[in-house]
């Protein structure tokens, strides 16, 4: 008998496409929830992407009751209090988060604290300790990358003891995930590359490392088709609501695969590389993504090269011999960066960043070796590893 | 019919076998902490006094060491002197069993969810790697590699053979030294 295994588990509903936004007040009334809280951050109000939602819910008599927008980049346990303590003065009853990877989490820890109750967020942190439903959450994303609207974690700084919180929980998962094209049409050329080439590295993680299954496979393959079919087409056509919804979609679509797979090596280093240099999440991700694969090469080559059908399409598919596909697949990540680097400069070295020093590169390889993305990295890295990988991606 | 019979036997050797190799490896991994550099330098990043457990929901067996300074552990059987900073849980002892008895990679078992971390994410991954080498020390090689995701290609027989005579007679030492007291 096999030793295969794997579970499975999305919950969230999924309302996407042209006026999604205008679902939100039904999807609300249909929880019992008639005063919510939005969750946002500066520069999500400063764009203008809160007065479709806004709108949205009072021209259905729904008053949002109140707008929290100042989250920080980094979410701290202050905010969360802060941001908690509003919404009990308020008699809120829901939380819709608008925004990207950090308002996510924080409104995912903000709902902890006024479900289970208490100010002290740490309490709840680690696996598993959540045991109850929480209350009617809701995530418009801003960005098409993190697929934060369907993963059960969230990470908040504690700045006093200087750690980072981690929380799992099933509950977690937001009861909705509202994908409107809208939210992302202005997004800046950089921000919609970093973003989207997280979305794929989230895919090509998911279909290529240890935790691989069947239903993360489909999410993970329909996910990078629609970003190498859309993201070029969006850098030179940003207003283009299509592509945008197609790359929306791939996000939430890659978290899918991703949270039910678990990632890698890229993520690893993305995280140490985020921690010490203070870099973006997506540029790391773009960043490491070819150097992973060719170091994973030997113990990947069957699905890295089936990804060459949906990163290139049938017809290169079907001229590249078998045993040329994984690196194919590899050729064709490498043009799509190159690509964006001529639409928008993102870095693929970390030289290019010129954010990254040669010698932070040990510190890099030390603090990625205890990532537990690590673990399910199909092949083992040591520190020597780590930092061969490093050396290739410095220039 | 025959089969129903002897399940509950089969269940209950397989709950020793599983009570054993815990039993086994926690002394063995104090055993590797004082005969092994690379590990010593894994288990100096854990604070002092930091509790590991490896133990089988919902309160079955259990081992539980301590790092105790300078990269060394200790065992302490199968109960903490106070509550444990990192668990790493099997959902069931048929899971335990799978990997303590080399069918399923350790990491494997963590891909397929046979396991729980409670604590921090980046102990669980030191002390994993520490429960690897171990493993690559004591297993002969054939079975070593159906334990880990790699078998270290620096570790060589004389070395492993040394290592292993080492940990194995510690391990012997200990075992006695418990049964005396």
């Amino acid at each position: 008998m096999t030793n295969k295994y794997y579970e499975f588990f999305c919950p969230v509903k999924v309302i996407a496409g042209k006026a999604a936004l205008e679902h939100i007040p039904y999807e609300l009334t249909g929880m019992a929830a008639k005063r919510p809280m939005i969750v946002t951050d500066k520069g999500v109000r400063a764009a203008g992407l809160l007065d479709p939602v806004i709108a949205a819910c009072e021209e259905s008599g729904l008053e949002i009751v109140s707008i929290y927008d100042d989250v920080p980049p980094d979410s701290s346990t202050a905010v969360v209090r802060d941001i908690a303590g509003v919404y009990r003065s308020e008699k809120c009853d829901s939380i819709i988060a608008v925004g990207g990877g950090s308002a996510i989490d924080t409104a995912k820890a903000v709902n902890i604290l006024v479900s289970e109750g208490g100010d002290d967020i740490a309490a709840y942190a680690g696996a598993g300790v959540l045991k109850h439903p929480l209350k009617p959450f809701f995530v418009v994303p801003t960005t098409a990358g993190t697929g934060s609207e369907v993963t059960a974690v969230a990470v908040i700084a504690d700045t006093e003891k200087h750690v980072k919180l981690p929380f799992t929980s099933s509950f977690l998962l937001p009861n909705a995930a509202i994908i409107d094209p809208r939210m992302t049409l202005t997004l800046p050329p950089h921000i919609t590359a970093a973003t989207a080439m997280d979305a794929l590295t989230h895919a090509t993680e998911a279909f290529t490392c240890m935790a691989k299954n069947p239903l993360s496979d489909a999410y993970a393959t329909a996910a990078i088709k629609k970003i190498s079919t859309s993201l070029l087409t969006v850098m030179d056509n940003p207003k283009d609501a299509d592509h945008r919804l197609e790359l929306a979609e791939a996000s939430t679509m890659a978290g899918i695969a991703f949270s039910n797979s678990m990632v890698g090596l890229v993520h690893a280093l993305g995280h140490a590389t985020g921690a010490i240099c203070q870099l973006p999440h997506g540029l790391c991700m773009s960043l490491y993504l070819p150097y992973v694969l060719e170091y994973n090469l030997e113990s990947i080559r069957g699905p890295l090269g089936e990804l060459l059908l949906y990163l290139d399409g049938p017809d290169v598919y079907a001229a590249t011999p078998a045993a040329r596909r994984a690196e194919a697949s590899i050729s064709a990540i490498r043009r799509m960066r190159d690509a964006l680097y001529k639409h928008c400069k993102l870095p693929r070295t970390l030289k290019e960043t010129g954010r990254v020093t040669e010698d932070q590169l040990e510190r890099i390889a030390d603090v990625a070796l205890d990532d537990g993305a690590i673990m399910f990295n199909p092949k083992e890295v040591t520190v020597e590893d780590a930092r061969a990988v490093l050396r290739r991606a410095w220039a | 019919m025959l089969a129903k019979r002897i399940q509950p036997m089969v269940f209950q050797a397989r709950r020793l076998y599983v009570e054993l190799m815990f039993q086994v490896m926690g002394r063995a991994l104090q055993a590797v902490s004082e005969v092994d550099a690379a590990v010593q330098k894994d288990a100096r990043a854990l604070p002092v006094g930091f509790l590991f457990e490896m133990m089988v929901m919902p309160a079955g067996s259990s081992l539980i060491v301590e790092h105790v300074g300078d990269g060394r552990f200790h065992y302490h059987g199968s109960s903490a002197p106070r509550p444990v900073d990192l668990s790493i849980q099997f959902k069931h002892i048929a899971h335990a069993f799978l990997v303590l008895s080399f069918q399923e990679k350790t990491s494997v078992a963590f891909a397929n969810d046979r396991m729980l971390v409670d604590g921090d994410i980046s102990y669980a991954i030191r002390m994993t790697r520490v429960l690897n080498r171990l493993e690559s020390f004591i297993l002969p090689k054939l079975v070593a590699k159906r334990a880990v995701k790699e078998y270290p290609a620096n570790l060589h027989l004389p070395e492993k053979l040394m290592s292993a005579a080492r940990i194995y007679l510690k391990v012997a030492s200990n075992f006695v030294e418990t049964a005396r007291t």
